[in-house]
């Protein structure tokens, strides 16, 4: 179990060796492999499998890498963190941003790395070498959102100059600047043919544009007219998914401007949470909790299929694994360690 | 994916340029996906350019002289140059060098006028040669050839030597279904080939005689064909069936006259025409006219029986070339300084997109309220109302429209298949063993490749 829990520090040794005797303890409860096909009455169920401590400040988000070997973290100590996402180990640590970093993101190949921070700069790191290969300048306040495009050959960020920029990868250069919103960007995505971007800010709306043109072709907005803190697509690009600071996700069909589903359960009124769709056959949503929990809803029933508990502070980051049934959350102060949960198919226990 | 929030129903020709790309080139081509295009150039170098970025990704550096034609395999991996220096180049834009990898060099006899890929197989080359001799080249092991396609003697009594009758041939393409080839000669015929067999199958001359063939594009169906001619004319024909013997399942030879559906060409300055090139759904043709002081393309609308729809100002540099794009309203044209001008359709911005929930009309609709628009309604049945809206199952995985691959029509017949498989059924047998003849060792361009983005060090 040692190596399940890198970077360790003794208080941290405690509390990591009590979580994974529990999952040993679930794991022998529950002999049947993930392997064999379930049983109709069987149903996913997460155990924490991996905790891992390094960072020293809020860990501000998580991606897996496009093939799932690695995950990357990344946080207020200006660092970003490799790791092996299926021993927990650390690979690699990447210096270089003179502030706290927000959010990261791969690209296609996994083999480069964005970064962005409140230095006003997105960064990009070439992974095999663990070498920043490019600093992006142009944003004039804190960037705190990051994304590519499936071809990779662009970079979508925005932030609290309240403006989305398209780059050109290649030459690290601004393509476009829209003036998206009128408070911080919050979150920003394309779709899966990377002809859309979705956007969404403080100011609480969520807005469509066209890659090319840089046209607005849509503005999405809730009646209450609630804090958006992160948007993405669906996986076929025909819905969005919307966390905002009303403690609620909504799937929105873009087309006709309709919340299809809502869930809801878990706290979130400051912090700006992602939520991540499954992108195994069990389809679910996942999002972090203000409440230390990490909670788990059936996509389309939205009832909540598992609230993981652990966690010791304010879930700020999660994300799923691009092809298992794995959940990696991440917390702040009071506990700064990265939570790696692994779905089984189990009994559902009376 | 983004076609259905802008609008659907405005697909026409492109009216305005959107960005001019200074590529010292002599032509440019659209590859099938649409995001890149390919530059020949003077000096022997060709340029891939990512129209996403508007700059250039790869430098194809191989040739010593002129770059006189340029083909997109069918998944965009394979890029095939020809040049005046003999050669013909098959670079492979997967290879994570830069430069690219060769692929393939093939040597021939003579300055390479144009060359292109089977539209099935990127194996099987046709090259046009300066001297008006066309070969199929076919790369594969297991038919390893260099086969030319000439005309045979039209006495039947086995004499060898040329015949009287031979042109030189000026243009040579597949069909859109690779199954054959269509020769432009300099006496303004049109010979039709057998692909795999090799046979002529089929000589046209075209009626009231043209002169030398220039060019040849065919619309994306198959169906239609039109012809670029000395005479300045554009003419556009149905393509004929051509039928088999019953008994051998060899086409049957043709000798037949084609008369043109339409004749296009310009009334007032009678200029020559530079390039032809049909819109994807084939509704409109844009001729780039040679003109010395202009940069002028002529869009017809052919499903307006051919009318004249509009000409587009280019301004003062002259047109070498032009391409339509393979999806969008959107052309390429050179000028003969190099530059590209990459046209498109503009679309209005639309100001209510800016605001949630607003609707833009055309004219002032009178607006009748409900009943209850305003009524005061409890909030438990607004939930209750909600949460049945919710009921419905939703889909987030399936892609509209990336079904399975529709291949070019094959001489009329539109035939679909999945996973590569070679398609049948409704076409004869010996049709398929054409189709399973170019399908057969074709190589790895099944479009799961990605470009590696490279990155400039220059800033660094």
């Amino acid at each position: 179990m040692d190596q399940s829990i890198p970077e360790i520090d003794d208080h941290e040794m405690q509390d990591g060796t009590r979580t994974n005797s529990a999952a040993a303890t679930q794991n022998a409860a529950s002999p049947i492999p993930s392997a064999t096909p379930p049983k109709p009455d069987q149903k996913l169920c997460f155990s924490p499998k991996y905790i891992l401590s390094g960072h020293t400040k809020p860990v501000a988000s998580l991606k897996f890498s496009p093939d799932g070997s690695t995950l990357a973290s990344c946080g207020a100590d200006k660092l970003i963190k490799l790791w092996d996402a299926n021993t927990g180990e650390i690979l690699r640590t990447l210096e270089g941003h003179e502030e706290g970093i927000s959010d990261i993101a791969w690209s296609f190949d996994g083999e480069f790395l964005a970064s962005v921070s409140d230095d006003k700069t997105v960064r990009i790191w070439d992974f095999g070498l663990g070498t920043q290969v490019r600093c992006l300048l142009g944003h004039t306040s804190f960037v705190f959102c990051v994304n590519y495009n499936p071809n990779s050959n662009l970079l979508v960020s925005g932030g609290f100059d309240e403006t989305v920029r398209v780059w050109d990868v290649g030459r690290g250069k601004t393509l476009k600047v829209l003036p998206a919103h009128s408070d911080p960007v919050t979150s920003v995505a394309f779709n899966h043919d990377g002809t859309l971007i979705v956007s969404c800010a403080m100011d609480g709306l969520i807005r469509i544009w066209d890659t090319d043109s840089g046209q607005c072709l849509k503005t999405l907005v809730d009646d209450d007219n609630p804090i958006c803190s992160h948007v993405k697509f669906s996986p076929n690009s025909r819905f969005v998914l919307v966390s905002t600071q009303d403690s609620t996700i909504r799937l929105w069909n873009y087309h006709t401007s309709r919340c299809v589903k809502t869930y809801v359960g878990h706290t979130n009124r400051t912090y700006c949470i992602p939520a991540c769709f499954s992108s195994t056959k069990d389809k679910y949503i996942v999002s972090g909790s203000e409440d230390h929990k990490v909670y788990v809803w059936n996509l389309q029933t939205c009832q909540l299929m598992q609230v993981l508990e652990g966690h010791r502070d304010t879930i700020l980051t999660i994300d799923t694994h691009p092809t298992k049934d794995i959940i990696a959350s991440a917390a702040m102060e009071k506990d700064l360690t990265i939570r790696l949960w692994f779905g089984e198919m189990t009994q559902p226990i009376e | 994916m983004n076609e259905s929030l802008i609008s659907p129903f405005n697909f026409s020709h492109p009216t305005a340029v959107q960005t001019s790309l200074y590529a010292l080139g002599s032509f440019a081509r659209f590859d099938p996906s649409g995001r890149f295009i390919g530059v020949g150039r003077f000096d022997g170098l060709a340029t891939i350019w990512d129209l996403e970025t508007k700059a250039a990704v790869r430098w194809l550096d191989g040739h010593v002289k002129a770059v006189t034609s340029l083909d997109w395999s069918r998944h965009s991996q394979y890029v095939l140059t020809s040049s005046k220096d003999w050669n013909v180049i098959v670079w492979d834009l997967a290879s994570v060098y830069d430069p690219p990898q060769r692929h393939a060099t093939i040597r021939c006899d003579a300055p390479v006028s144009s060359a292109s890929f089977h539209p099935r197989n990127s194996q099987i080359i046709l090259a046009l040669l300066s001297t008006g001799e066309v070969y199929l080249i076919d790369l594969r092991k297991n038919h390893r050839s260099r086969t030319e396609l000439y005309e045979p003697d039209g006495d039947e009594d086995g004499t060898e030597g040329q015949s009287s009758r031979r042109y030189a041939m000026t243009v040579a393409r597949f069909d859109t279904s690779g199954k054959y080839v269509f020769i432009g000669t300099s006496g303004g015929y049109i010979l039709v080939f057998n692909a795999r067999t090799k046979a002529m199958i089929a000589r046209h001359r075209i009626a009231g005689g043209a002169g030398t063939i220039k060019g040849l594009d065919f619309a994306k169906n198959g169906r239609r064909l039109v012809t670029n001619s000395s005479d300045r004319t554009l003419r556009q024909f149905i393509v004929p069936h051509y039928p088999r013997s019953p008994e051998t399942g060899v086409e049957i030879f043709l000798d037949q006259e084609l008369e043109p559906t339409h004749r296009f060409n310009d009334p007032i300055n009678k200029t020559a025409w530079h390039a032809v090139s049909y819109s994807p759904d084939g509704e409109w043709l844009a001729g780039g006219a040679a003109d010395a002081a202009n940069h002028k393309i002529y869009i017809w609308d052919i499903s307006n029986d051919g009318q004249f729809a509009s000409t587009l100002d280019g301004g003062r540099e002259p047109l070498a070339h032009l391409h339509w794009h393979p999806s969008k309203a959107s052309i390429a044209s050179t000028t003969n300084q190099g530059n590209i001008l990459i046209w498109h359709s503009p679309n209005a911005e639309r100001w209510g997109a800016f605001a949630g929930g607003f609707e833009e009309v055309d004219e002032n609709v009178e607006y009748e309220e409900r009943e209850d628009e305003f009524d005061i309604e409890d909030e438990a049945e607004i939930i209750r109302r909600k949460k049945e809206a919710e009921q419905d199952d939703v889909d987030i995985d399936t892609i509209d429209g990336a079904n399975a691959p529709v291949y070019p029509a094959v001489n009329g017949f539109h035939v679909s298949g999945g996973n590569g498989a070679p398609p049948s059924g409704n076409v004869g047998e010996s049709l398929d063993e054409d189709m399973k003849w170019a399908d057969e060792d074709a190589n790895d361009d099944i479009g799961v490749w990605k470009m590696k983005i490279l990155m400039d060090d220059d800033d660094l």
